[in-house]
């Protein structure tokens, strides 16, 4: 088993990558970015795809961010989250 | 089995699920692999779109808050609440994962590295340097845009710098699916917050 997997990474794992699975990555990412996906075009070059999705990953690493922030504030004014976790238990209602 | 459990260093292909795996040992031409790695792409949306994963996400955080708060009122440091916050959702995301993809387990390795090199009061070495993208700097590289920008994806996405393409592809589907799991939890969460105490001073709009 180990052979078949060291053979396929040194397969896939050369320097040239094939047209053939920066195409497939393409269209595949194309419709994970909400961005891309209201265009819907064919025309999307790889280029812009790439691009497009890491900057949807950055604007979500920002997101996170931001929310750390505005939740720091929410749970700055207690040392302890006791109450704010019983609070959120009984709305989550899980 | 075991040996997907754990970090590799080859560059080998990561399954979401036992079955994958499974079906993995029989086929052995790499044309198959799209086939399977749609299959992937499909369980990742499944795993983390659903809202119950969002609830036991929200539960899960707030619990984790509440014990690194607590150690680290007892430890006596106060460290950055954001920051804070932000390294435990990242944290109980990637436990989420349960070990299933690169990225989560990227994410574990580095905070007990980090951990390990605080208290060791040592730069952290995994720290990114930010590098401006030059004019010079793409000459030097010489590679074409689209080489380039994988490679930028590459970064991005924990523990995937020198993964293969179909690799890559389902780790950034599956990164990407379990971050706005996360924003989504985490908006909600604060909402609740807002709603639940209203003897907040800070006004939001």
């Amino acid at each position: 088993m180990s052979s078949r997997r060291s053979s396929r990474s040194r397969q896939s794992g050369s320097s040239r990558i094939s047209d053939d699975q920066i195409s497939d990555l393409v269209t595949k990412l194309q419709h994970l970015i909400p961005e891309l996906r209201r265009r819907r075009s064919d025309k999307v070059s790889a280029s812009k795809v790439l691009q497009e999705t890491c900057n949807y990953i950055r604007n979500l690493h920002r997101e996170v961010d931001d929310l750390s922030d505005r939740l720091s504030e929410f749970l700055a004014s207690t040392d302890d989250y006791s109450a704010e976790a019983a609070i959120i238990r009984s709305l989550l209602d899980y | 089995m075991v040996d997907s459990l754990f970090p590799s260093t080859e560059a080998t292909v990561d399954d979401a699920s036992p079955e994958s795996r499974r079906k993995r040992r029989r086929i052995s031409e790499t044309a198959k692999e799209t086939a399977e790695s749609s299959e992937i792409n499909q369980e990742s949306l499944k795993r983390w779109r659903t809202n119950r994963v969002q609830q036991i996400y929200a539960s899960k955080l707030v619990e984790a808050l509440r014990r690194v708060r607590q150690r680290s009122n007892d430890g006596g440091k106060i460290t950055s609440a954001a920051r804070e916050i932000r390294d435990t959702a990242d944290r109980v995301l990637a436990a989420s994962a349960r070990g299933t993809t690169r990225w989560s387990r990227a994410v574990l390795a580095t905070r007990v590295r980090a951990s390990l090199k605080k208290h060791k009061k040592a730069k952290l070495t995994g720290a990114r340097k930010p590098r401006k993208d030059t004019a010079a700097e793409r000459k030097r590289s010489k590679l074409p845009a689209v080489e380039r920008k994988l490679k930028i994806l590459g970064r991005l996405v924990p523990g995937c710098r020198k993964v293969t393409v179909p690799n890559l592809l389902d780790e950034a589907t599956d990164y990407i699916a379990a971050l706005e799991m996360q924003v989504r939890a985490m908006e909600s969460l604060a909402e609740l917050l807002a709603a639940a105490a209203p003897r907040s001073t800070l006004t939001r709009p």
